[in-house]
C-alpha cells in the first residue's frame, strides 16, 4: 500500500490519510496522542472507498475534505465523514480538453481570499474552481508536461506550480497569466541530469521557494531567480515545506531531513517506512495538544512526531 | 480528656470497629506512661484518703494526691500547646502551599514568554540566514563601482577610437578627392593631347592633298 496524501480536519483533532486503492482512512489524533492511547487508537476511526483511482491529494477548508486523483474531485463533509456509509457532497471534474483519457489530478491547493479551488494533474493545465458556485473560472496553460505539485504564494496572490518538464511557473491568478518561470536544470549548480527534471516538490515562503526533485533540493530567491543555497541531499526528495525557521523535506529514504536555510542539515529522524511521499503538520489553532508532524509514504503507516526529534508512533491503515 | 474508662475500652461510639478503637485509645493515651491511668489511681487515692482515718496518712495521701494532680495539670498544659503548635503548623503549610501554587503560575508564564521568544528568536535566525544566503550570491558578482570604473574606460576607450576612425575616414576622402581631381586632369589633358594629334594630322592630310593636286 502506498499512502499519497493526507489532510488535517480544521478541528485539529483527525488526520484523513488517502491510499492508492482510493481509500480514506479517518484517524483520531486526540485518542491516539491521549495518556490512555491503546493499540486500537492507532488504528483508524473509519476507512471508506472514495476514488476508483489512487487519492493523489487532499486538502481541508474550514468544513470540508476535498479529495482528488482519477480525475475527479469529491468534497466531504468533515462533520459527517465519521458515520458509516458517508457519501460525498458533490463531485466535479474541470474541463478536460480530450474526453478519451481521463487525466489523474496530482495536487489541490485551497486560495483562501478567493475562496477558490486550483487543481493540476495529468493534462498540464491549471485549472481555478470557485468553491461557492463549484464552475470552473480559469485554466492556466504553460506546462509542457504534467504538473506534479502547487504552492501559493501569499503575499503577491501568485500560484507556483511544478512539474515534468522541469520548470517552477508563477502564475497571477487575477491576471491568468504567467508572470515568471524558472526553469531549475538549466542552472548547473542544482541540476543532475541522471535524475531527470521532473520537480516533485514546491514550497514557497513569499521571498522564497524551494523545490527540488530531480535536480537538486535548493532555495532560491524568487525576486532574482537565483539559487542560493543547494541543499546536499542525494536522494530526490517528495515533500518539502518551511517550518518555523527550518525546511522539513522528505523523499526517498526513510528519513524526514531538517535543514536550516544555510543548507546544514539539523537533524535527519528516521521513519518507519522505506520512502515517504507526504508531510502533514497540524497547526490548527483549535487543537494544540495535538500538534505533530505525521509522515506517510510507501506503506501502511503514518508516523507521528510529537516531537521534531524522534518518531513517537505510527497510525496503521 | 473526658475519655472516661469502662473496662479499660473508652466509649466513643458504637459503629467504630476494634481497630478504630484501639487506634483512638493509642493516640489519647501515646505517651504510654498513662495519663488515664494516672486520673484513675487519682480518682482511687481520693476516695480511699477520703475513707482513710488517721491524720499523717492523710496528710501524706494530701500531698500525693496533690502532686498526682500537679502532674495531670502539667501535661494538660503541655498536650495544650502541642495543639498550638500543631494549629501554626498547619497555617504555615497553607502559607506555603499557596506561595507555591504563585510560583507555578509565575512559571507557567515565564514558559510561555520563553516561548514566544524562542518564536521570536527562530524568526531572527531565519532572516539572518536569508541574508547570508542572498549575501553569498551577491558575493559572486563583481563589485559595482569597479564594473562602473571600467564601463567608463570602454566608453573612453570607444569615444577615442571612433575620432581616430573620423580622422581617417577624413584623410581618406580628402585623398580620394585628390586623387580623383589629378585622374580627371590627366583624362582632360589626354584628351586635349589627343584632339591636338587629330588636328595635326587632319592638317597633314589636308595639306598632302592639297600638293597632289595640279595648280589650275
Amino acid at each position: 500500500m502506498t499512502i499519497f496524501s493526507q489532510s488535517v480536519s480544521p478541528c485539529g483533532k483527525f488526520l484523513a490519510a488517502g491510499n492508492n486503492y482510493g481509500q480514506i482512512a479517518v484517524f483520531s489524533l486526540s485518542a491516539a496522542l491521549s495518556s490512555e492511547a491503546k493499540e486500537e487508537s492507532k488504528k483508524p476511526v473509519v476507512t471508506f472507498q472514495a476514488h476508483d483511482g489512487p487519492v493523489y491529494s487532499m486538502v481541508s477548508t474550514d468544513r470540508h475534505l476535498l479529495s482528488a486523483g482519477d480525475g475527479e474531485v469529491k468534497a466531504w463533509l468533515w462533520a459527517e465523514i465519521l458515520k458509516k456509509g458517508c457519501k460525498e457532497l458533490w463531485r466535479r471534474q474541470p474541463p478536460y480538453r480530450t474526453s478519451l483519457e481521463v487525466p489523474e489530478i496530482n495536487a489541490l491547493l485551497l486560495v483562501p481570499k478567493e475562496n477558490s479551488l486550483i487543481l493540476a494533474g495529468g493534462d498540464c493545465q491549471l485549472h481555478a474552481m470557485d468553491l461557492e458556485t463549484g464552475a470552473f473560472t480559469r485554466a492556466l496553460r504553460g506546462h509542457t508536461d504534467y504538473i506534479h505539485c502547487l504552492a501559493l504564494r501569499e503575499r503577491s496572490p501568485e500560484v507556483l506550480s511544478g512539474g515534468e518538464d522541469g520548470a517552477v511557473r508563477l502564475w497571477d491568478l487575477r491576471t491568468a497569466k504567467e508572470v515568471q518561470t524558472i526553469e531549475v536544470y538549466k542552472h548547473e549548480e542544482c541540476s543532475r541530469p541522471h535524475n531527470g527534471r521532473w520537480i516533485g516538490c514546491l514550497a514557497t515562503d513569499s521571498d522564497w521557494m524551494v523545490c527540488g526533485g530531480g535536480p537538486a533540493l535548493t532555495l532560491w530567491h524568487l525576486r532574482s531567480s537565483t539559487p542560493t543555497t543547494i541543499f546536499p541531499m542525494r536522494a530526490p526528495q517528495k515533500h518539502v515545506t518551511f517550518y518555523q525557521d527550518l525546511i522539513l523535506s522528505a523523499g526517498q529514504g526513510r528519513c524526514v531531513n531538517q535543514w536550516q536555510l544555510s543548507g546544514e542539515l539539523k537533524a535527519q529522524v528516521p521513519g518507519s517506512s522505506p520512502g515517504l511521499l507526504s508531510l502533514s503538520l497540524n497547526q490548527q489553532p483549535a487543537a494544540p495538544e495535538c500538534k505533530v508532524l505525521t509522515a506517510a509514504g510507501n506503506s501502511c503507516r503514518v508516523d507521528v512526531f510529537t516531537n521534531l526529534g524522534y518518531r513517537a508512533f505510527s497510525l496503521s491503515f | 480528656m473526658g475519655a472516661v474508662t469502662d473496662g479499660g475500652i473508652p466509649r466513643i461510639g458504637i459503629m467504630e470497629s476494634k481497630d478504630e478503637v484501639i487506634r483512638k485509645r493509642l493516640l489519647i493515651d501515646g505517651d504510654g506512661a498513662g495519663d488515664d491511668r494516672r486520673i484513675n489511681l487519682l480518682v482511687k487515692s481520693f476516695i480511699k484518703w477520703c475513707n482513710s482515718g488517721s491524720q499523717e496518712e492523710g496528710y501524706s495521701q494530701y500531698q500525693r494526691m496533690l502532686s498526682t494532680l500537679s502532674q495531670c495539670e502539667f501535661s494538660m498544659g503541655k498536650t495544650l500547646l502541642v495543639y498550638d503548635m500543631n494549629l501554626r503548623e498547619m497555617e504555615n503549610y497553607e502559607k506555603i502551599y499557596k506561595e507555591i501554587e504563585c510560583s507555578i503560575a509565575g512559571a507557567h508564564e515565564k514558559i510561555a514568554e520563553c516561548k514566544k521568544q524562542i518564536l521570536q528568536a527562530k524568526r531572527i535566525r531565519k532572516n539572518r540566514q536569508e541574508y547570508d544566503a542572498l549575501a553569498k550570491v551577491i558575493q559572486h558578482h563583481p563589485d559595482r563601482h569597479e564594473t562602473l570604473k571600467e564601463l567608463e574606460a570602454l566608453g573612453k576607450e570607444l569615444e577615442h577610437l571612433s575620432h581616430i576612425k573620423e580622422s581617417v575616414e577624413d584623410k581618406l576622402e580628402l585623398r580620394r578627392k585628390q586623387f580623383h581631381v589629378l585622374l580627371s586632369t590627366i583624362h582632360e589633358l589626354q584628351q586635349t593631347l589627343e584632339n591636338d594629334e587629330k588636328l595635326s594630322e587632319v592638317e597633314e592630310a589636308q595639306e598632302t592633298s592639297m600638293e597632289a593636286d595640279p595648280k589650275p
